[in-house]
């Protein structure tokens, strides 16, 4: 398509007509200031397409203020050899006049043919809006928009796909959304989006569940029915028998048996009657031979008391013998003792003669010792008493001293003192010459100190007085003059001539202390509590010494083979133990022998008595009966014990354990019979209602019809998945040849943008999705992939032109009409990226008619072509 | 000379589910209607007793309601009925027999043989030797008794029994309710009236099978009938005459649909078909949008006109024509999917592709040719 003409009139600020033509392939260039009119030839051409002439909406056409205006359009293009002529005139003058080569077009005819050729639609009423402006509101970009691709893709999307659907050679389906859509519709009623049975699918199926619960129900129902039937069959043919009272047989059994039974009994009662008659019998046997033994042992006692009186005697004999051997023993032992202890005796009175001799020795020795203590002491006591006297003679007090030691040392000081302030007087003498100094002749060479006042006399020449200066030396002088005075006094008081003197006294006094404390130490050490105390012991030992020797004297002589008192004392023990022994032995012998006579006497009695009693009448004849007795009853034992015998056989024969154990059988299996029966026939009377209960409730024929309506819910389940399986396959079908389609166009269109792309990003790629609309860009193999929607606007608004170019190039591969307009676009790209853009167009524009319109004439200087500014023209065409 | 009716296998209580719900519940019905023109007949064909050879009840926990209404049904025939239990209907210590005593439903002209015993029928000089079924499941010939019961002397001697006779029907070794060959000759009987085969039969020239008076499934052979005898005399050969009472008339086809003369002569067999009948289709075979219509459209009428109907199209394919798809506007990928759904009913998933395409087909009939109008907004 290529724009030849384009004329406006009553338009906005062209109130005068305004003609552009020259039109040439490829970039038209349109430059002019703001104001200049640019946007509004834009505004012109869309309303000479979108906006229907019949419209009131399009006021914003007619120049301010001018509300009779009727601004009018006029376009002019070639498309395919024809030449296409449009005049539209809106408002006060609505026209509609299109020429197609020789054919005549008007109103709204002539408007469907311009959508029908661009690929637009017009707004059911009011203004064009964007989602009526179809292709060309893809390829015109307004000022501002270039970046709002995405939107402008989507509006012109169907009919991109109805253009695009002809390169491929066939129609791309318009009715197959449309199909997709109802056939989805018809799946949601049946499944949810994931698949599950919903709304009538799903209760169905719930329907058929219970139903196949209770059928369930109904069979178990009908089986139980069933079985207690059967059941109750079985407990008729048992009650048959039952007829006949089977158990009464069992009953006249047990009867018989009872009564043999009790037979036995009775016998066997017999028997433990002779049983214990048999035993008493015994017993009785029992005592009797007792009874004789007691009589022949009688007899034996006899014989042995006799033995024992014979044994007896003679014990009592032999012990009376031994008498006098013991009592001599016991004699001979006192003896021994007797003499042991005198010995003993003795040994002791010695020990003690020894020991008081011992200790007088001892006492002298003390006695002689403290009698030196005494001397010593004594001496020491006069000696420290002279000492003392000496001592108070020298002694010194020490505060005395020490006062006139100062006072010497002080006038030494003072002296001292004087000599340094005193004058000085040196002198050197001619040899024989000599001076007078006071009283005092000079001669030679030295000095003297001037105290006080002189008179030097200088024979031949006069007297020099010579006064030394100063208060002081006179002070001093009667300082020293005082210390003196006191020196004096102290040294008198003292009674010592000289400080030395006084200190040797001291000195001396000290030493004297000292010798008397040594003394007085060495005195303690003998006396602590002083000589006298020590007289008096003294005297107290004198006195023990002289006891201790008269108790010595008391002792007589003692013989000398005296033994030791140990040895003696030791000997004294054993005889006195000896003596004990004898004693007791003795003691002993008097028991015994007295026992033994006690037991002869004892055994004679015993012996008589008995003789006695084994003598008299009346024990003979007893004894005889008792014999007689125990015939009688041995005789008694064998006939009792013969019938035992006999009817022991008998009960034998009668065997009453197995009769007892039938007893018990026939009566317990009788017993459990009857009882069987009348269950069984209250168990009868309770199926039978049972039965006829359950019976009324018609199992079989409600089970036929739940199973019916079962069977119709699963054929009208089995129904509904059939369908529901054939929409979705349907659905799958039909979307996936329709992603297919979308990708075959997607194809070349990708070509396209990266075709542009290139030129900007070397290695990228932008992606579009389902609908065509550019998603994401892809820089380069690693980097991440970006949004189109985070771009920059700088880079939306590239990405934007570039889409648009690549739509424009598919389209005209489609053999649909391209027209390129641009209202000021990138306007936010920096001069780089604006180059590489220049460089895009220049290859578009090979291809597409564009009209380019801007404000920066700079910026587009190096397009190869010739800008035309409309200000130029505007002013031309007055 | 006594005329006996001899009907067998009422099956009352016998629940249709394969059938729609309003079809099943007149199927049910339609049997005690059965009966009680049954006994209709009966009086109008001056029968002296009815002979009912076992299966009056399909179950035995039939609802009291039905146990009344089917004997109710005998009402127009008030001579004597003589009934033994079959196997669905056994006389068990608890049966649908001692309800029916309980309910006090059972008229007195109606002698129900529980026990294998002879029913005399003194008017009219008849000994029925009937073998009632008194179990669930019976492996010994019930009627062998038959050979050495005492009738009579110059009685009929008329045999009333339920079972599967031995070696003329397809039987196993353990064949329940075996019944001997030759148990009318054996047992000197007059007459050998047989339920449990559903089809009217004739067994030997005394031995007669009545079948069902209204056919209750599609498989049985003379289903529908009830017999008429008479025999002149003791000894004398039965006359039996089969006679149709059924109302409805069972038919399952199976037909393939190649070309159209198919689907003509299908069309005309279905108008040729008595109204009423209980009818079951299974198509096979391809046809085009067209034909497929017409034959929608023929099952609908046919759905209408019979008692019950079902239809199997499982194995028909569409194959829609180049018109038909032209008709359709199918273009771009819908055409395409259209092209391989008919593909597709070949294979695996034939069934479910077929109706995918129907439904395809049909949403694009009904949405008309579309006017090429670009720019549709959605």
């Amino acid at each position: 398509m290529k724009m030849q003409r384009i004329r406006v009139e009553q338009l906005r600020q062209f109130r005068q007509p305004l003609a552009i033509d020259e039109l040439s392939d490829g970039i038209n260039l349109f430059t002019g200031p703001n104001e200049s009119g640019k946007s509004t030839l834009v505004r012109a051409i869309r309303a000479a397409f979108f906006e229907r002439y019949k419209s009131n909406s399009v006021e914003d056409l007619q120049p301010w203020g001018d509300s009779s205006a009727a601004p009018e359009i006029e376009v002019e293009f070639l498309w395919q050899g024809e030449r296409w002529h449009l005049v539209k005139s809106f408002l006060k003058k609505k026209r509609c006049d299109l020429q197609v080569g020789t054919r005549s077009l008007s109103g709204e005819d002539a408007e469907d043919k311009l959508a029908e050729l661009l690929g637009f639609q017009y707004a059911g009423r009011g203004a064009s809006k964007p989602e009526h402006w179809g292709v060309p509101g893809l390829l015109w970009i307004e000022q501002g928009a270039g970046q709002d691709v995405q939107q402008a893709v989507r509006d012109a999307g169907n009919h991109l796909k109805s253009a695009l659907g002809g390169t491929l050679g066939e129609l791309a389906s318009s009715a197959g959304d449309d199909l997709i859509a109802q056939l989805d519709a018809e799946r949601g009623r049946l499944l949810t989006a994931t698949g599950r049975p919903t709304l009538e699918y799903k209760a169905a199926l719930e329907e058929k569940a219970a139903l196949e619960c209770r059928v369930q129900a109904l069979d178990e129902q009908i089986a139980s029915y069933a079985q207690q039937v059967d059941r109750l069959a079985q407990l008729r043919a048992d009650q048959l028998a039952d007829q006949s009272k089977p158990w009464l047989q069992y009953r006249r059994e047990a009867a018989q048996a009872t009564e043999r039974l009790r037979d036995v009994e009775s016998l066997e009662r017999d028997q433990a009657r002779e049983q214990q008659a048999l035993e008493s019998c015994r017993e009785s046997q029992a005592m009797s031979r007792q009874q004789l033994d007691e009589f022949a042992s009688q007899q034996d006692q006899l014989q042995r008391r006799v033995d024992a009186h014979r044994q007896a005697a003679e014990a009592e004999k032999q012990l009376r013998d031994q008498g006098a051997t013991i009592r001599q023993r016991v004699e001979s032992a006192e003896a021994a003792y007797k003499k042991a202890a005198g010995r003993a005796h003795l040994a002791r009175q010695k020990e003690q003669r020894d020991r008081l001799q011992r200790e007088l020795d001892q006492l002298q020795l003390q006695l002689e010792e403290k009698q030196r203590h005494l001397g010593d002491a004594q001496k020491l006591l006069e000696q420290i008493r002279q000492q003392r006297v000496e001592l108070s003679a020298i002694a010194i007090d020490d505060v005395d001293l020490k006062r006139l030691k100062g006072f010497v040392e002080k006038r030494q000081r003072l002296e001292i003192e004087e000599k340094a302030v005193a004058t000085r007087l040196e002198y050197q003498l001619q040899p024989d010459k000599s001076l007078l100094l006071g009283n005092q002749t000079l001669q030679g060479q030295g000095e003297q100190v001037l105290l006080e006042p002189a008179t030097l006399e200088i024979p031949g020449v006069g007297q020099v007085r010579i006064i030394p200066g100063g208060e002081d030396l006179a002070d001093l002088a009667r300082q020293r003059q005082q210390l003196s005075d006191n020196i004096e006094q102290a040294m008198t008081a003292l009674k010592v001539s000289s400080l030395a003197g006084a200190e040797q006294r001291a000195e001396d006094a000290r030493r004297l202390g000292a010798d008397i404390q040594r003394n007085e130490d060495r005195l303690a050490l003998l006396a602590p509590q002083g000589t006298d105390a020590l007289a008096q012991t003294l005297a107290l030992h004198e006195q023990q010494r002289q006891n201790v020797s008269q108790q010595l004297d008391a002792f007589p002589a003692l013989a000398e083979d005296v033994p030791s008192l140990v040895v003696a004392e030791a000997e004294q023990e054993q005889e006195q133990r000896q003596l004990k022994a004898a004693e007791r032995e003795h003691a002993n012998y008097h028991t015994q022998l007295q026992l033994a006579e006690q037991a002869t006497r004892t055994a004679s009695e015993e012996l008589h008595s008995l003789e006695q009693r084994l003598e008299s009448p009346g024990y003979q004849e007893t004894k005889s009966k008792v014999q007689e007795q125990l015939r009688n009853l041995q005789q008694q034992q064998q006939d009792l014990e013969k019938s035992l015998a006999d009817r022991q056989q008998q009960i034998a024969a009668a065997n009453p354990q197995v009769l007892r154990q039938d007893i018990q059988r026939l009566s317990t299996s009788a017993d459990n019979m009857e009882r069987l029966a009348s269950q069984r026939a209250l168990d009868i009377r309770e199926l039978e209602s049972k039965l006829e209960v359950l019976g009324g409730q018609g199992l079989e024929e409600t089970r036929a019809e739940q199973a019916a309506a079962l069977e119709q819910h699963e054929r009208r389940c089995a129904e509904l998945s059939r369908r529901a399986e054939a929409l979705d396959l349907l659905l799958q079908l039909l979307r996936d040849k329709r992603q297919a389609l979308t990708r075959r166009l997607q194809e070349p269109l990708q070509r396209h943008l990266n075709h542009y792309l290139q030129l900007l990003f070397p290695s990228a790629r932008l992606e579009v999705d389902d609908d065509l609309v550019p998603r994401q860009l892809v820089r380069s193999a690693d980097t991440a992939v970006g949004e189109f929607d985070a771009l920059s606007f700088g880079a939306r608004e590239q990405m934007g032109l570039i889409s648009r170019l690549a739509y424009a190039d598919l389209l005209k591969e489609a053999g649909r009409p391209t027209l390129i307009i641009l209202d000021d676009a990138l306007v936010h790209s920096d001069s780089q990226r604006l180059t590489q853009m220049k460089r895009i167009l220049f290859d578009a524009a090979q291809r597409h008619q564009i009209l380019l319109f801007t404000c920066h004439p700079e910026n587009w200087r190096d397009l190869g072509v010739t800008p035309r500014e409309l200000d130029g023209l505007r002013s031309m065409q007055v | 000379m006594p005329r006996f009716l001899h009907t067998a296998d009422w099956q009352i209580g016998r629940q249709y589910s394969r059938f729609a719900a309003e079809d099943a519940s007149a199927l049910t019905e339609a049997r005690i209607a059965t009966v009680e023109r049954l006994a209709q007949l009966a009086r109008d064909e001056n029968v002296d007793a009815v002979l009912v050879a076992g299966d009056v009840f399909d179950a035995q926990t039939v609802s009291d309601r039905t146990i009344r209404r089917l004997f109710n049904a005998l009402a127009p025939f008030s001579g004597p009925w003589v009934m033994i239990p079959g196997n669905h209907d056994a006389a068990l210590a608890e049966s649908v027999w001692s309800r029916a005593r309980r309910l006090a439903a059972i008229p007195a002209n109606v002698h129900l043989v529980e026990e294998s015993g002879i029913v005399a029928l003194s008017e009219l000089n008849c000994a029925v030797l009937a073998a009632p079924l008194t179990q669930r499941h019976t492996y010994g010939d019930l009627s062998d008794w038959f050979d050495t019961a005492e009738t009579e002397p110059g009685w009929l001697r008329i045999g009333l029994a339920h079972g599967s006779v031995q070696g003329i029907l397809a039987d196993d070794i353990d064949s329940p309710n075996p019944i001997a060959a030759d148990r009318a000759a054996a047992a000197r009987l007059d007459y050998f009236a047989l339920g449990d085969w559903h089809g009217a039969k004739r067994i030997d020239e005394r031995t007669w099978y009545s079948g069902t008076p209204e056919q209750d499934r599609f498989k049985d052979n003379g289903a529908g009938q009830v017999l008429l005898v008479d025999i002149d005399a003791p000894g004398a050969v039965p006359q039996v005459t089969v006679h149709a009472l059924g109302q409805h008339s069972w038919q399952q086809w199976q037909v393939s649909l190649r070309v159209a003369s198919d689907l003509e002569q299908l069309i005309d067999r279905l108008d040729a078909l008595p109204p009423q009948s209980v009818l079951d289709l299974r198509i096979a075979g391809q046809l085009d949008m067209q034909s497929h219509e017409q034959l929608e459209e023929a099952l609908s009428v046919a759905e209408a006109r019979h008692r019950a109907f079902t239809v199997d199209l499982g194995q028909l394919h569409l194959e829609p024509t180049e018109d038909d798809i032209a008709a359709l506007h199918a273009d771009g990928f819908v055409g395409e999917v259209l092209a391989e759904l008919r593909l597709m009913q070949q294979g695996e998933k034939g069934e479910i592709a077929r109706d995918a395409l129907v439904i395809l087909t049909g949403m694009l009939r009904d949405a008309g040719p579309r006017e090429h109008v670009l720019g549709d907004a959605p």
